[in-house]
């Protein structure tokens, strides 16, 4: 698999429980790097990090107003992790209706 | 017994990699137990056209295996794990993974309450790790999990 691929992956990118709060806040608003280090607790450098890796997704777009870099959220790439949860979703409703049908016929 | 109504339910949370789905059934929760842990399970691990379980075995005790094996849109498929807890006919959990496929097995739940009428069922499918798309091993896995997916989706209407 090649980085590029792996760089742009949502699934990598959701996989860090800090990166999906720093998506919960941005959904809230955007925010810059330094309001989200406040409301995190963490060190710049460490969200600068998380928000590299949600931006290399698409997950995150930033804009440049001034000096400052303001990040939002941009839930498009999220279809992808949606989708393949869809499968499994599908296969318990399948299933239990199949069931339902199978216990009640008899 | 009283007709329920209430067709199955599936929701997805997409964050928690957890599916909880749940339906109203007219039957005994002992009757609901025995279709939950038995070969009984190709009649309804089935959706037609889309995936069809073919085989199941298991040890039907905590720590005993269990394998299912079926065909869905063509192609073969193995699904395996052991049982973690079983007390019939309240409770059934149970580890489920793609056998041969890297990663971490999900755990399915069953929880079985009795009801006016039956038993409502529901099923926790917790834990499932997202397709592994940064090491090379992952690969082969992906692409069998984006077939599955594509198997386990519902048809066009």
């Amino acid at each position: 698999m090649s980085r590029i691929q792996a760089k742009t992956d949502a699934f990598r990118a959701i996989a860090d429980p800090t990166r999906r709060a720093i998506l919960d806040r941005l959904r809230a608003g955007p925010a810059n790097a330094g309001t989200l280090a406040s409301d995190f607790q963490s060190s710049r450098p460490a969200v600068s990090r998380h928000l590299r890796v949600l931006r290399e997704a698409r997950l995150v777009m930033d804009t440049r107003i001034g000096r400052e870099r303001v990040y939002a959220v941009n839930p498009l790439p999220l279809q992808s992790v949606a989708g393949w949860l869809e499968g499994y979703r599908a296969f318990w409703q399948a299933s239990l209706t199949k069931l339902k049908r199978n216990l009640e016929a008899k | 017994m009283t007709e329920l109504k209430t067709r199955a339910r599936a929701v997805a949370d997409l964050v928690d990699g957890c599916i909880v789905a749940s339906v109203e059934l007219a039957a005994a929760p002992e009757r609901v137990f025995q279709a939950l842990a038995s070969p009984e399970i190709v009649d309804w691990w089935v959706n037609p056209g889309v995936f069809d379980t073919r085989e199941w075995s298991g040890d039907v005790r905590v720590g005993g295996q269990w394998r299912a094996s079926g065909i869905a849109r063509g192609e073969a498929y193995a699904l395996e794990g052991k049982f973690l807890e079983v007390d019939p006919p309240r409770k059934l959990v149970q580890t489920w993974h793609f056998a041969g496929a890297p990663g971490t097995p999900s755990t399915v739940s069953y929880l079985l309450e009795p009801i006016d009428g039956g038993t409502r069922l529901t099923v926790r499918h917790a834990d499932i790790a997202p397709p592994d798309r940064r090491s090379n091993v992952g690969a082969g896995w992906r692409s069998s999990f984006d077939r599955l997916s594509e198997i386990l989706s519902p048809q066009p209407r």
